[in-house]
């Protein structure tokens, strides 16, 4: 109408937006180097200053690099304005790493401000002084948070403890035992405030450490209420540890009742019905659950890895919770206060807190106890467990009301009060559904048709006996339901529980005659369940019904050996000779095939009439992890995840050892033989470990005179550098290893520097004086020695993929190539190794992708690949076609490399194998360790890069290894210089990693020793990079032990993608200490 | 702990990242994170802790706006969302809501408040009394007085005096001329009505907001008359547990300004004030609805607010929806709203009307569920009343308010 009001009202609202952003920052965040910044940052007036700080952190948030104002910008940290500061500061913290000369010259600055009256300036120095992490200046941040930690003010207190963690990330040994008296210090302040960050530094820093809680528990307890929520969370977790390592577990928690004893079952089963409603709780219902519950508790305190690892171990070492590993809840203490300390945090605002406290009752409170936190739980989630399903049904969304069915279907399982109401339920929806498909409408349809009968079968299974009418309810409606999946799924009910009950073996003739008459008709997984279900009924059958069931059986196989789809026709054919002893009488005669018929009813009952074992359906996955970790959700150990501590595992007579003496005796102790999780004190800590480790032997070398024991403070920085090491390295090996040609030098030793090791020799007596200095010099001290042959000996694992018992006679192994796929960097090789066992020629054998077949199935000509098919996404196939082998004679072998783009790491492709035009499914299982390709560099690359992927980048385990003892007792016959034993273990080793994994061997440090039989410090060096990523990826394994008994090894892997690096880890963990079958 | 923090625009656009700990995040992580939140759609929305190939995300999405932390380590999930929310909270009071502008407007405010409350990825200050005293809000005055002085400072010279004190939610020593303490009853109810008009579930969610300026350092206790209704409680931090584990009574120092005291919950509940009876009838390609909506049980004040809104199924072609009462559209999503308002006393407000199916389909097998509004001034519908509201030490001027209001919940009526 007035098209020019319009016009007025939007540039109107514009001015007022306009209006809206004068005064803020809007101008300087939307155009940010529309004025040149570095003058500003030179004016001498503050708000200028401010305005060019201000752009920058505009450009910083938009992603921009302006690291090159950086020393124009340290000037203004002088500057007198907090706000200035403040904004500085900010981008200091940005780009310190960046620029570390630079960021020196502010350190006069905070040294200054630390002394500020004014506590908000003293806490902003300290905070930026250790934020910006550099290592020259790490002593003078210790010494500023140990004075800070005993600030007046809170807030400045608070502020120290949070710089711990940051002073820790350095990995400075030499600052550890100072870092963790600073915790001690603070975890005793007065103020709850302090206690809290106090806690999160203690988290980060020294969590083994549990004798520092041990003295403060009480205390710590008490002021736990008052906490901020933050650090409640993170204290929880804390004390919880602590009560676990210090009196075990509580005899009358969930973790317990059901390892000790099967007395306490019948009680069990009266509480049955308070914990009916809780999720976690449920499991107490079922049968199997003391099994069950014994292996949460088990993963809690070891950690689902070592679990999962030690029960593949053929040599299982048994972990028994003995009675003294437990406390009572009612007479201890310590136990009693935790959880009455604990149990109002239930009422948090902060649903973390409730989480941490509700996971210290789930572990420790007595079972008749831990009921209390479902309420406040459920109440986080607002919502009630009472609201009925059965309306979900009629959900619009489709999708939706099928996971309703389902998930009603798992609600049965779980309530079996409920199971009546539930199947009528579904038996109605069924009635229904059927109705409704006539006109059309769709899968989706199909879907919560299908859904509903698979939550039947699946509530049926539990207890088949008492929902007899059920099935028979369902077999009466087989007519009017047409969706193929869920008329296979009521006849394969029908075979199942062909013989329960009265009245369904008087229906089976007139259900099979139906089937029978039908069968042409039917889909082909429908035709394969009738079948199944005829010959099923066969098996069960007696008396005069015998005889119609023969003929229907009969009347069946030979319309299926007529049919079209070649699966119907080998089923029939199967099942044919499987019952030839039904078909032609119960008589003695023999089979007309070569087996004797008895042996073939024996199999054909096997296959057939055997009970099923109720299959778990739930993922228990998330049961391995404690509850509120991050693992529980992501369903693998996230990096820094450690499980409870061993119950008792803290002694008494720790708590009343100074910090200092502690940590030493503690280095001392794990030598003595414990793997790294014995004690509580934290031997898995591997800085620590290599510390200690290299103090010794540094004690055992050290001619020059004792300083050198005592100044191993300053010297840890580089392990690697201050040792008298010889390093080993084999250059060759990577390019031998890729192209398969071995080198012909059998010359174990070959010096290639005698000049080196005299310069070290005459260095020896100037190292007194340790530093930096000092570091640089001994890294060139090294010689080189080659080990020649092993890349000649190494044999990849091979794996069998089709045992000729399923193949007709072929046999299909493979092993990982080493060989780098030249189409695409994603591809893993693999050479598959074909063999005919049989006695007659196998033709047109072929691998494919078991998803791209699928499509083909249909079209019945499987063995031609269509390459299009196979290009899924990124333009990588999954595998690359293999060439066909177009006949194979009895006895000969050939093989084929097989290019194969894995989806995960971990996860098996499936694959189909085509051989004399039959399809057999394959899983091809991948293996982490030719993921990789060999990545050669040499020792300064390699540390240069290792020094980049500290922290959370490196991950270590540790675990023994015995290969060498067989080598070492084969040439013990021989007159072996001792030096070689050495060699021997590294060889060995070296051996079993690149026969393992596609790595190549950097270099091997060896100790020059003077206890000829001790291998402690001998140092293997790999590196690789990921297929997928191209990221490096480095393993470094330390020796520990004499040559002759089994070796301690340490792994540490060095990786940004930290996935992997973990699943690398755990990978070359498992086949280290897996043996050797000679 | 947490390494990085972003914030994302509706659009996913990165309009700001906080490193927080010495190993950098880069922010190629935002576009992955994006790609799949758009392949994936709602269920990734939906995910708050997510795997990435090199870092574990925790996304919070407050008015359009997503917070997206990264971290590499264990570390409690519910830690790391809750400080989320807690940033989305105080920026969005900060800034007086969220969207992309206000944030962009006020960059460096929002990174001076993310740079004090989370120090190397811990929580260092998150209590909205001590951040207001550090930085300053935003205000006219303050953006006139910058425009005017060009002095913009926002940034406090001193320490809040709560950092260090025990009750660390309270600014030191504020005063007032007039001494006044308010506490609502805020109520939400939930409500479940089945097909066949059976309440399945009704419970009450409920909070105690308090809103004090009282001076000095003010102890209170609040008791209720009948505490033993509630069925789940939790907390302010400021709460003692110790009087309400033996006495069920609340005693507190405030904060000051408005806060959340308490949350509550009470469930089964027996009676809704209001009854929705939906009834579709279809035949031959249409189907018709029919709505009645009317007060059932009289709260004794007046409901007003109510509206009604339900999804309309897939499988519809058109709608002709028209009611005797209030305003009915249909949204582009096709999700039916009727705004009813009061209901009337001389009518029953009624919703009338046909749908057609799509051709093939004779009937309609797939019925919506009505979401219901209302809100009830006045009255606290599970029940609970507050009994007395006490000051230890009563200082002059004190004025004492109290007031109750509920509205609906997630109230669904299925048809």
């Amino acid at each position: 109408m007035f098209p020019q009001f319009g016009a007025t009202a939007e540039s109107l609202s514009k001015a007022s937006t306009m209006v809206f952003r004068i005064g803020t920052d809007a101008h300087l965040y939307d155009d940010p180097d529309d004025v040149s910044i570095a003058p500003l940052l030179d004016s001498k007036f503050d708000s200028e200053k401010c305005e060019a700080l201000k752009r920058l952190l505009a450009l910083i948030a938009q992603g921009f690099d302006v690291s090159n104002f950086f020393p124009q910008v340290v000037k203004n940290v002088a500057s007198q304005s907090l706000e200035v500061k403040k904004l500085v500061y900010l981008y200091l913290l940005h780009y310190a790493e960046k620029r570390p000369n630079e960021a020196l010259l502010s350190i006069n600055c905070f040294q200054k401000d630390l002394g500020d009256p004014n506590p908000l300036v003293r806490a902003w120095a300290l905070r930026t002084m250790a934020g910006i992490r550099l290592h020259v200046i790490a002593p003078l941040v210790l010494v500023a948070v140990g004075k800070c930690a005993r600030d007046p003010s809170v807030y400045v207190r608070k502020c120290a403890a949070n710089a711990l963690p940051k002073l820790h990330d350095l990995r400075q040994e030499e600052h550890t035992s100072s870092i963790e008296e600073i915790v001690g210090i603070l975890l005793n302040d007065h103020s709850p405030a302090v206690v809290g960050a106090a806690a999160a530094a203690f988290a980060s820093v020294c969590p083994y450490n549990l004798s520092l809680i041990g003295r403060n528990y009480r205390k710590l307890c008490e002021i736990l209420p008052d906490v901020e929520e933050w650090g409640q969370i993170v204290l929880i977790g804390i004390l919880l540890r602590y009560v676990i390592a210090r009196h075990g577990l509580v005899k009358e928690s969930i973790m317990c009742s059901l390892q000790c004893t099967d007395s306490s079952h019948s009680e069990k089963n009266s509480s049955d019905v308070d914990f009916g409603l809780v999720k976690e709780s449920r499991d107490m219902s079922g049968t199997c659950d003391s099994e069950f519950v014994n292996m949460v508790s088990r993963c809690y305190i070891e950690g689902p890895d070592e679990y999962l690892s030690r029960s593949s171990y053929a040599n299982r070492v048994s972990f028994e919770l003995n009675g003294a590993q437990f406390t009572s809840g009612k007479s201890n203490d310590d136990v009693k206060i935790l959880l009455c300390c604990t149990s109002p945090l239930l009422w948090s605002n902060n649903s973390a807190v409730v989480l941490a406290a509700a996971s210290v009752h789930w572990v420790m409170a007595p079972k008749e106890d831990v009921k209390r936190i479902i309420k406040p739980l459920l109440f986080i989630l607002r919502s009630s467990n009472a609201s009925k399903y059965v309306d979900y049904i009629r959900d619009p969304d489709r999708r939706f009301a099928a996971d309703t069915v389902a998930a009603i279907g798992q609600c049965v399982q779980r309530l079996p009060k409920m199971t009546h109401i539930c199947v009528d339920g579904l038996l109605a929806l069924i009635r229904k559904e059927f109705l409704t498909n006539d006109f059309g409408s769709g899968d989706q349809e199909a879907g919560v048709l299908v859904q509903a009968i698979m939550s039947i079968k699946s509530i049926i299974k539990q207890d088949p006996p008492s929902h007899e009418k059920v099935i028979i309810q369902l077999v009466r409606s087989l007519d009017s339901i047409k969706v193929p999946a869920a008329r296979a799924m009521i006849i394969w009910m029908v075979g199942e529980y062909s013989s329960l009950g009265v009245i369904i073996p008087r229906m089976l003739t007139t259900v099979l005659k139906y089937l029978a008459w039908c069968f042409t008709s039917e889909s082909l997984e429908t035709k394969l369940q009738i079948l199944n279900t005829a010959s099923k009924v066969l098996l069960g059958a007696t008396g005069e019904d015998l005889w119609t069931f023969k003929k229907v059986f009969s009347y069946l196989v030979e319309l299926a050996e007529c049919d079209l789809n070649y699966d119907v026709r080998d089923r029939a054919h199967f099942l044919k000779k499987l019952q030839s002893c039904n078909l032609v009488s119960r008589g003695p005669e023999e089979g007309t095939n070569g087996l004797p018929e008895k042996d073939l009813h024996v199999v054909a009952e096997y296959i057939f009439g055997r009970q099923r074992r109720d299959v778990k359906a739930e993922s228990i996955n998330y049961r391995f992890y404690l509850p509120g970790s991050l693992s529980q959700i992501v369903l693998h150990a996230a990096p820094g995840y450690e499980p409870l501590p061993k119950p008792c595992s803290l002694l008494p007579d720790d708590l009343n050892v100074p910090e200092g003496t502690c940590s030493i005796k503690k280095g001392a102790a794990d030598y003595g033989g414990t793997d790294g999780y014995g004690t509580s004190s934290g031997s898995s800590d591997d800085e620590e470990e290599s510390a200690s480790a290299y103090g010794s032997q540094r004690s055992i070398t050290g001619s020059s005179g004792g300083s050198r024991g005592d100044d191993s403070e300053f010297t840890s920085e580089g392990n690697d550098n201050v040792d008298p090491l010889i390093q080993i390295s084999d250059i060759g090996n990577a390019s031998e290893n890729e192209n398969g040609v071995s080198q012909s030098s059998t010359n174990l030793v070959e010096l290639m520097s005698n000049r080196a090791l005299e310069s070290w020799l005459d260095e020896q007596p100037g190292s007194s004086n340790p530093g930096i200095s000092e570091q640089s010099k001994v890294r060139k001290s090294s010689a080189r020695i080659s080990i020649g042959d092993v890349g000649r000996r190494v044999k990849p694992k091979s794996y069998s993929l089709l045992d000729p018992a399923n193949g007709n006679g072929l046999k299909v192994d493979y092993s990982f190539s080493s060989e780098i796929s030249s189409i695409s960097h994603l591809l893993v090789c693999i050479e598959v190794f074909f063999k005919n066992c049989s006695s007659e020629t196998v033709t047109e054998i072929t691998l494919v992708d078991e998803e791209s077949n699928r499509a083909l199935d249909s079209a019945d000509q499987a063995s031609v690949v269509d390459e299009s098919s196979l290009l899924s996404y990124d333009n990588v196939p999954t595998l690359v076609p293999m060439e066909e082998i177009a006949s194979l004679e009895p006895g000969q072998t050939t093989s084929r490399i097989l290019q194969v783009r894995f989806h995960h790491h971990l996860l098996p492709l499936k694959l189909a194998l085509f051989c004399d035009g039959k399809k057999l499914p394959v899983k091809l299982r991948p293996d982490i360790g030719y993921f990789v390709k060999p990545l050669p560099m040499d020792v300064e690359v390699f540390m240069d890069k290792e020094s980049h992927l500290r922290g959370m980048f490196e991950y270590t385990r540790s675990c023994t290894f015995t290969d060498h003892i067989e080598e070492l007792n084969k040439e013990s016959g021989d007159s072996l210089l001792i030096k070689d034993k050495f060699l021997a273990i590294c060889e060995s080793l070296a051996l079993k990693m690149l026969s393992n994994a596609n790595l190549c061997l950097v270099s091997v440090d060896m100790p020059v020793a003077t206890n000829l039989d001790d291998a402690s410090g001998l140092r293997l060096r790999f590196s690789c990079e990921i297929l997928s990523s191209l990221i490096p990826c480095l393993i470094t394994i330390t020796v520990e032990g004499k040559c002759s008994d089994p070796l301690n090894l340490s792994i540490k892997v060095n990786c940004e993608q930290t996935v992997f690096g973990l699943n690398l880890l755990n990978r070359i963990v498992n086949f280290l200490v897996e043996c050797v079958l000679f | 702990m947490l390494q990085c923090i972003f914030l994302l625009s509706d659009s996913g656009e990165v309009m700001l990242e906080k490193q927080l700990t010495g190993h950098r995040v880069d922010r190629s992580i935002c576009d992955w994170f994006w790609d799949q939140s758009i392949s994936q759609g709602d269920s990734f929305k939906s995910q708050p802790v997510i795997a990435s190939p090199t870092h574990y995300l925790f996304q919070v999405v407050q008015e359009g706006i997503t917070f997206l932390a990264c971290t590499q380590v264990e570390m409690p999930p519910l830690m790391g969302i809750e400080f989320l929310c807690r940033v989305a909270d105080v920026l969005s009071e900060y800034l007086g809501g969220l969207n992309e502008d206000v944030i962009k407007d006020n960059f460096v405010i929002v990174y001076e408040l993310l740079d004090e409350m989370i120090d190397n990825g811990f929580p260092l200050t998150t209590e909205p009394n001590i951040l207001r005293e550090m930085i300053a809000p935003p205000n006219i005055v303050s953006k006139v007085l910058s425009v005017v002085t060009g002095n913009s400072s926002n940034v406090s010279d001193t320490l809040p005096g709560a950092t260090g004190s025990c009750v660390p939610w309270r600014a030191a020593d504020p005063k007032y001329a007039n001494n006044e303490v308010y506490v609502d009853l805020v109520e939400e109810m939930d409500a479940v009505i089945n097909r066949d008009g059976v309440l399945v579930k009704c419970e009450i969610y409920g909070e105690v907001q308090v809103n004090s300026h009282l001076s000095g350092l003010p102890d209170l206790t609040l008791s209720f008359a009948n505490p033993s209704i509630l069925d789940d409680v939790r907390f302010h931090p400021c709460v003692r547990f110790r009087p309400w584990e033996s006495h069920q009574l609340l005693s507190f120092v405030p904060p000051d300004g408005e806060f959340k005291l308490m949350s509550y919950r009470v469930k089964k509940l027996k009676s809704t004030p209001i009854y929705v009876k939906p009834q579709l009838t279809s035949d031959a390609g249409k189907c018709r609805v029919n709505v009645l909506v009317g007060i059932k049980n009289d709260p004794g004040k007046t409901i007003d607010s109510i509206t009604l809104q339900f999804q309309l199924p897939p499988c519809i072609l058109s709608a002709d929806l028209t009611s005797n009462h209030g305003t009915v559209n249909i949204l582009s999503n096709k999700i039916c709203s009727w705004s009813i308002g009061r209901i009337p006393k001389d009518k029953a407000p009624s919703l009338t009307g046909t749908l057609v199916l799509e051709t093939e389909l004779e009937r309609l097998h797939v019925f919506p569920t009505f979401r219901v509004g209302f809100r009830i001034m006045g009255v606290a519908l599970s029940g609970l009343q507050i009994d007395k509201l006490d000051l230890k030490t009563v200082p002059n001027r004190l004025y004492k308010g109290f007031r109750a209001l509920t509205r609906a919940g997630e109230f669904e009526v299925r048809s």
